[in-house]
């Protein structure tokens, strides 16, 4: 660029342009390089600068101030004038080669400095609720199961006669409580449903419904290993077990929807098939159901969660009480129940886990590959947060959708 | 000068530091090293003025000390449990129901095979054998105390939760064939006498001190193999594919004739399976992954036994590398001449 004094009239239309002042293009029209380092305050004072300029002209004065030191070092062309080292710009080969710019580089020379800004690399907590239909359609399949393999099982307990009850402690301590299971089955109906309005409210409800589902079916389905291989005889002469079907498949077949649409519990009139005591599945309800409110509800609601524990924990005596189930079925559900939740959840929120390695056991599991394919986009540990199942905003009509808020 | 010695002072802190701090970057309360290490190195510097301290970068040393007084200590909690196990079979017994009043359980594995007689002995048989191939391999190997801590404290707990499954409900025996030992209605100095022979049988059917039932949820057996196995794969040189290969064998063969001989129900030993390998996954994840000792998220530190865990393996900070060596030092120290003392050399070694 040549030295602002030999600046042409276009010249100086352009550098104002540039500078960010275009409202002083028109009136300064005819001013060329010379005219334009020697205004001053006085020719503010006067129209038409003084009906343009907000400021009295300081701010353009100051930048002439500039344009006039860099004419007066390039007068005396002096090399490193301020200390500044002299940078040839890019797009001005030709020009620059015999008069490089010293001082204060200004304007014109674009120097593009290119500040990384960190692009999130996608959201957090994806919903992906193509996952949790996965994981929904498992759970579904493995409660089947359990009915079907139920069904299967009855057919095998030995009658009581022929077997008395097993030997137990606890039924040795304590005699049997003919209530104590509709206290135990109330207490599950209404943890689950506490669990499914919490659940609701959740902002982040695909992640955690989908790992819900995977650990309920996977404990239903060890559950169906665990009661098929070996039948435990009835816990008590009081048990009213439903006659065997030898060999109608299609009855049989019937009785296992008729548990599962009741839920398996006594007070739905659908716990009549005997034989699937190892191990409890009232006891794994009672216990997960518990772990999750505990864990996706804030810390300070201690009142809740002692409440919820409490139901849980009185839930289950009740089972033992109604000798309903022996004393190693309850214990059973419940170490299982919580090493499996605690495992997964050691899995999903340590990000070192998430990577089968030689030091990494936890990886060792059969269903690891499952857990990578739910748990893979899930960033971060998931916060506890709530909103509304649905939002106000969506049910007004002619809202405006602002594009930039609305995306969150 | 002078801005050397301020150097050093900070570097060994800065050394030690370092590797007690999670990938959080915060200092774990529980896990980071004694600060007696980085005083003792100020000391140093403070009465030998004239040497220069340069400071090399620590860089990954193997932090494993030895304390073998912890591995005793879990030798011990393992000998307990044992004890209270034979003790606990012992009263267990008594309470098993006669096999003519109460059958054998329905049991799948039953309906399809058939007894066969000798297969409990190539189950035992097998079980010493992987015993003792472990225990040759535990002396040789160079860090055997912080492996033999880990084998005691498993092998515990182990035994403790089958004292509790057993005690709580009792099954009635698998088989017609097996026969029990008459009943001592509270004839305590035979029971005691039964409890020190099942012991010293280290309750093997070969031995003859297997005549006690009601010990079936969940089998000791199954425990065994699968523990010896896993430790065996676990502490051995990842080339050794045809050892791993030939121990699994055994394992899987032993716990397969236990169920051909009957000996046991298919539950006892499918639970067996599943707490063994899960508790030791468990323990050594907490014991080589840093971030599930310290973080907050980690729910590995839930269990009962995690202060003991912490206590055995506050200061193991590295995965124990597999490395052997002769279990004792030849020729023995006494033989060997004594160094000349070099006075200004051996007192800087000895910080």
């Amino acid at each position: 660029m040549k030295k602002a004094g030999q600046w042409s009239k276009e010249q100086v239309s352009l550098w104002l342009a540039e500078e960010g002042m275009q409202e002083y293009v028109e009136p300064l029209q005819q001013a060329d390089g010379q005219a334009l380092l020697r205004l001053s305050q006085a020719d503010f004072q006067k129209p038409p600068l003084s009906r343009i300029s907000p400021d009295s002209g300081k701010q353009l004065l100051e930048k002439i101030k500039t344009l006039n030191i860099e004419h007066h070092i390039e007068a005396h062309k002096n090399g490193f004038a301020n200390g500044h080292v002299v940078i040839s710009h890019e797009g001005d080969a030709g020009a620059s080669s015999k008069t490089k710019r010293n001082g204060l580089v200004n304007g014109f020379h674009k120097e593009l400095v290119r500040i990384p800004i960190p692009e999130p690399a996608g959201p957090q907590f994806p919903t992906e609720w193509g996952k949790t239909g996965v994981a929904f359609l498992y759970a579904i399949c493995c409660f089947v199961f359990t009915s079907i393999m139920i069904s299967i099982v009855h057919e095998r307990v030995p009658p009581k006669e022929a077997t008395p009850p097993l030997p137990d402690k606890f039924f040795d301590l304590f005699d049997r409580v003919e209530w104590a299971f509709s206290v135990c089955e109330i207490n599950g109906m209404i943890l689950v449903i506490l669990w499914i309005i919490q659940w609701s409210l959740m902002k982040h409800k695909s992640i955690v419904g989908r790992r819900f589902l995977f650990i309920v079916g996977t404990l239903y389905l060890y559950r169906c290993i665990t009661m098929y291989i070996t039948t435990l005889p009835v816990p008590g002469m009081h048990f009213k077990c439903s006659p065997k079907l030898y060999g109608d498949w299609e009855s049989q077949m019937r009785r296992g929807m008729k548990m599962l649409a009741g839920g398996g519990l006594t007070i739905t009139g659908s716990h009549n098939l005997c034989g699937d005591y190892l191990y409890s599945g009232h006891t794994v309800m009672l216990t997960l159901t518990y772990l999750f409110m505990k864990e996706y509800s804030p810390r300070r609601f201690w009142c809740y969660h002692w409440g919820c524990g409490l139901l849980c924990a009185v839930g289950i005596f009740c089972i033992l009480l109604a000798h309903d189930h022996y004393t190693i079925d309850v214990v059973i559900a419940y170490f299982i129940t919580t090493r499996l939740f605690w495992w997964y959840h050691t899995m999903a929120n340590q990000p070192d886990l998430k990577r089968p390695s030689r030091t990494n056991f936890i990886s060792r599991v059969w269903w690891y590959r499952f857990f990578q394919y739910l748990e893979q986009n899930v960033k971060d540990v998931v916060p506890r947060s709530y909103q509304m199942p649905i939002s106000w905003r969506s049910l007004q009509s002619g809202h405006v959708k602002y594009s930039r808020i609305d995306s969150d | 000068m002078a801005t050397v010695d301020h150097q050093c002072e900070r570097h060994p802190t800065d050394g030690h530091a370092h590797s007690g701090v999670s990938p959080g970057g915060r200092v774990c309360p529980v896990h980071s090293p004694k600060a007696e290490e980085s005083k003792r190195a100020h000391k140093g510097l403070g009465r030998h003025r004239d040497y220069i301290k340069i400071s090399v970068p620590e860089g990954k040393t193997i932090r494993l000390p030895m304390e073998w007084w912890k591995t005793f200590l879990a030798f011990f909690y393992a000998a307990f449990n044992l004890v209270l196990t034979t003790v606990m079979i012992t009263v267990v017994h008594e309470r098993v129901p006669a096999k003519e009043t109460s059958p054998p359980l329905p049991d799948k594995f039953f309906d399809y095979i058939d007894r066969v007689k000798w297969a409990f002995t190539v189950t035992e048989v097998n079980g010493m054998v992987l015993v003792g191939i472990w225990c040759t391999q535990m002396v040789f190997h160079r860090y055997r105390s912080i492996v033999g801590r880990r084998f005691f404290f498993l092998m515990g707990t182990l035994y403790m939760y089958r004292c509790v499954t057993m005690y709580i409900t009792t099954l009635p025996v698998p088989g017609m064939h097996m026969t029990c030992a008459p009943k001592l209605y509270g004839d305590s100095q035979a029971k005691l006498q039964r409890v020190l022979q099942l012991i010293s049988g280290a309750g093997l059917s070969i031995t003859g001190s297997h005549m006690m039932c009601g010990d079936f949820l969940y089998s000791g057996h199954t425990v065994m193999l699968t523990l010896t196995y896993l430790f065996i794969k676990e502490y051995s040189p990842r080339s050794f594919w045809w050892y791993h290969l030939l121990c699994w064998l055994m394992a899987a063969t032993g716990v397969v004739c236990i169920l051909v001989a009957h000996e046991h129900y298919s539950v006892d030993v499918v639970v067996a399976y599943f707490i063994t390998s899960r508790l030791f996954y468990w323990y050594h994840t907490m014991a080589n992954v840093q971030a599930v000792k310290c973080s907050p998220s980690s729910y590995l530190t839930h269990t009962w036994w995690n202060p003991i865990f912490n206590f055995l393996e506050r200061n193991v900070q590295n995965q124990v590398p597999c490395s052997f060596c002769w279990p004792v030092t030849w020729p023995p120290a006494c033989l060997k001449n004594p160094c000349k003392n070099y006075s200004m050399v051996q007192s800087v070694r000895e910080e």
